[in-house]
């Protein structure tokens, strides 16, 4: 079975999750789903294992057509989807008949990426262990680039029929200001930071840059007293630091902006990292919309962030069961 | 805003980001353990300082950690004096995966005896290319109009001033004198992050401020004492001194790349030798049709001759990091 392309979208990905693992010292993030919730959620009400590749569309608007009958979930944002015309709602498993369309209109927010997960899952090739698209080294997905018109897509064999459906309730709160649940990072210390600039960094509202994408976010430039005056070998300004290597959703402050690292963002640099995003937060990353959201920082301990990845994937679990 | 730290809500609960220390002792450097998130943990070697012995030191432990393995450990990233480690939360605790980690590191010898495989690749590079110049004239229009390190759209000038170099050609003579150790790779795929293995030619240059979003690919970037190769366009932070080949291909158009799309390894050397501009775009080209041999050849790094050799060198290095930190103390930062 095949999906073909009629419109694209801005920029329409093959993503999976969770991604490439393993090749941080080779230069690569993981890639994979920016919101890896709904990606999940997605493949889960289709039947499919959680992990596996499905589109992400950021900003919605755009249109398939199925060469055969398909069983497909749209999650992520929220958007106005037809197939053939017809109506069909978000967050529960839909049919289209084989030469079916599906039309996705503009994700007009809260929230910024629409997913489509097909039973079978999007079956392009493997590229070091992932399928997941990483247009900054031009590999994965198709040919490593965002989709175009006339692109065929290959779906797998669907593993099971699943005609899933999640409870409004349970899914997770799509917004315009943003609550950000961080986990101290690695130079969140005396050494670095002065006392006023952990309080100005944990109380203020931020907006989301207009010039934020899968490799980062970025926030406003806000000047800081800083513990130091200079960063010595490294450079002149008190953020640099011998290069060392980034976590994933490292916040890292890039002279006077700080930038949230994205899944398709650098693996390391010379710059402080003052939070790391919790892995079960990243999701949020991807439903932020450039140059409109706000987002606050929240921290938490280890145990909480680790806590929350667990309830998460209790979700995830629950809905593949049902 | 008059508010201390401690009126953050959560803050002053959460335990801080030092998980633990060890002094150095017996060859070995000094250790801190960082908390990085809820699946890492940042492991620094020594004081930051430019010191290339803590870099080797990194080099065995990657190797040790290769060969034991430790439950609930993902991989590790390595860094110029430090491992980014990633665990597996479900598997094992931070906290015990530090203890793990000492252990390994009780094991390990100091760096004075280690002889660490190390290529030596010769590269082509022009300096002060038109792509580069190119790279700081959008920064400048659409970025940071008044970054000092772009005065006349480019970044030699201020690379010179803050160096006390006179001329382009002192730049060249000092990039191209030295072997550059390939300390890790990162950023994006294939970047090395390399250092000169000769003190008397150690160059120094702060960071963009705010970062380049357009980097040409094969563009030769310095930041702090290190240099780089860009693998792809991208973003960059470094000053931008000239361009080089491509190090990178997942197209695999080269032979150099047919086993392996990455061509650098960590432990590598780079020595770069001056070309045109004609002569390397020309060069390019005949990377991507295959016709293009790389050059390169095997080798090793001696740590105590390189010791040693370094000693001999001393004053005269020393001598060059007055003239060069003098330059720089009053030169403005972006």
């Amino acid at each position: 079975m095949t999906i073909e392309v009629l419109q694209p979208g801005i920029q329409t990905t093959v993503q999976d999750y969770p991604g490439r693992v393993g090749l941080m010292s080779r230069g690569f993030f993981p890639a994979g789903a920016m919101d890896h919730l709904a990606l999940r959620l997605g493949n889960a009400l289709v039947g499919n294992e959680p992990g596996d590749a499905a589109l992400e569309v950021a900003l919605g608007k755009a249109k398939l057509r199925f060469d055969r009958a398909a069983v497909v979930a749209l999650t992520g944002a929220t958007v106005e989807a037809t197939v053939d015309g017809e109506p069909v709602p978000s967050w529960q498993a839909v049919e289209v008949p084989a030469g079916g369309e599906l039309r996705l209109g503009i994700a007009k927010g809260p929230g910024f990426r629409v997913y489509i997960a097909v039973a079978g899952g999007i079956d392009v090739p493997e590229v070091f262990g992932a399928r997941a698209t990483y247009t900054m080294g031009a590999l994965g997905g198709v040919e490593g680039r965002a989709l175009r018109k006339g692109d065929v897509l290959p779906v797998g064999e669907p593993r099971r029929a699943s005609r899933g459906s999640l409870d409004q309730s349970r899914l997770p709160a799509y917004v315009n200001e943003w609550d950000l649940e961080v986990v101290p990072g690695p130079h969140a210390s005396e050494e670095f930071l002065a006392e006023e600039d952990v309080a100005l960094l944990f109380t203020r509202q931020w907006t989301v840059d207009r010039n934020s994408n899968r490799t980062g976010i970025r926030l406003d430039a806000q000047r800081l007293t800083w513990a130091r005056s200079n960063g010595g070998i490294a450079g002149g300004h008190p953020s640099n630091i011998l290069d060392n290597g980034y976590p994933v959703g490292g916040i890292n402050l890039n002279g006077d902006t700080p930038v949230i690292l994205g899944p398709d963002g650098p693996t390391s640099g010379g710059f402080v990292v003052v939070a790391v995003v919790a892995h079960a937060s990243m999701w949020k990353l991807g439903q932020m919309r450039p140059g409109a959201d706000k987002i606050t920082l929240r921290p938490v301990s280890v145990e909480q962030a680790q806590a929350l990845a667990d309830e998460q994937n209790a979700l995830v679990e629950e809905v593949r069961a049902a | 805003m008059q508010q201390s730290a401690v009126t953050v809500k959560g803050w002053a609960d959460i335990p801080p980001a030092v998980l633990g220390r060890r002094e150095h002792d017996d060859g070995k450097p000094s250790i801190t353990y960082r908390s990085a998130g809820d699946r890492y943990l940042l492991v620094e070697y020594g004081p930051m300082e430019f010191d290339l012995t803590l870099n080797f030191y990194v080099h065995s432990v990657e190797a040790k950690l290769e060969e034991v393995g430790l439950d609930g450990l993902v991989e590790t990233s390595p860094g110029f004096r430090s491992m980014l480690v990633s665990y597996d939360a479900a598997t094992v605790k931070p906290t015990d995966l530090v203890r793990e980690l000492d252990a390994v590191h009780d094991d390990l010898p100091g760096v004075d005896g280690l002889v660490l495989p190390s290529r030596l690749f010769r590269l082509p590079a022009c300096f002060d290319d038109s792509q580069s110049r190119q790279a700081v004239e959008r920064y400048a229009r659409s970025i940071r109009p008044d970054a000092p390190n772009c005065v006349n759209d480019n970044n030699i000038d201020y690379t010179l001033q803050y160096n006390g170099l006179r001329d382009l050609d002192e730049l060249v003579e000092h990039v191209t004198a030295t072997d550059l150790w390939t300390g890790f790779i990162g950023f994006f795929p294939g970047l090395p992050f390399m250092f000169p293995v000769d003190p008397r030619h150690v160059l120094f240059a702060p960071k963009y401020n705010p970062t380049r979003t357009w980097t040409a690919e094969g563009a030769i970037g310095l930041g702090g004492p290190c240099y780089s190769i860009y693998p792809v366009e991208s973003p960059g932070g470094y000053q931008l001194i000239g361009r080089t080949l491509p190090i990178f291909d997942p197209q695999q158009r080269n032979p150099i790349f047919a086993e392996d799309p990455i061509m650098v390894k960590p432990g590598d050397r780079i020595r770069f030798h001056q070309v045109s501009e004609d002569e390397l775009l020309d060069t390019f080209a005949r990377v991507h049709t295959g016709e293009y041999e790389y050059q390169v050849e095997d080798g090793t790094l001696d740590v105590a001759a390189h010791l040693a050799w370094s000693a001999q060198h001393r004053e005269e290095a020393e001598e060059w990091a007055r003239i060069r930190d003098s330059a720089a103390a009053v030169t403005e930062v972006p």
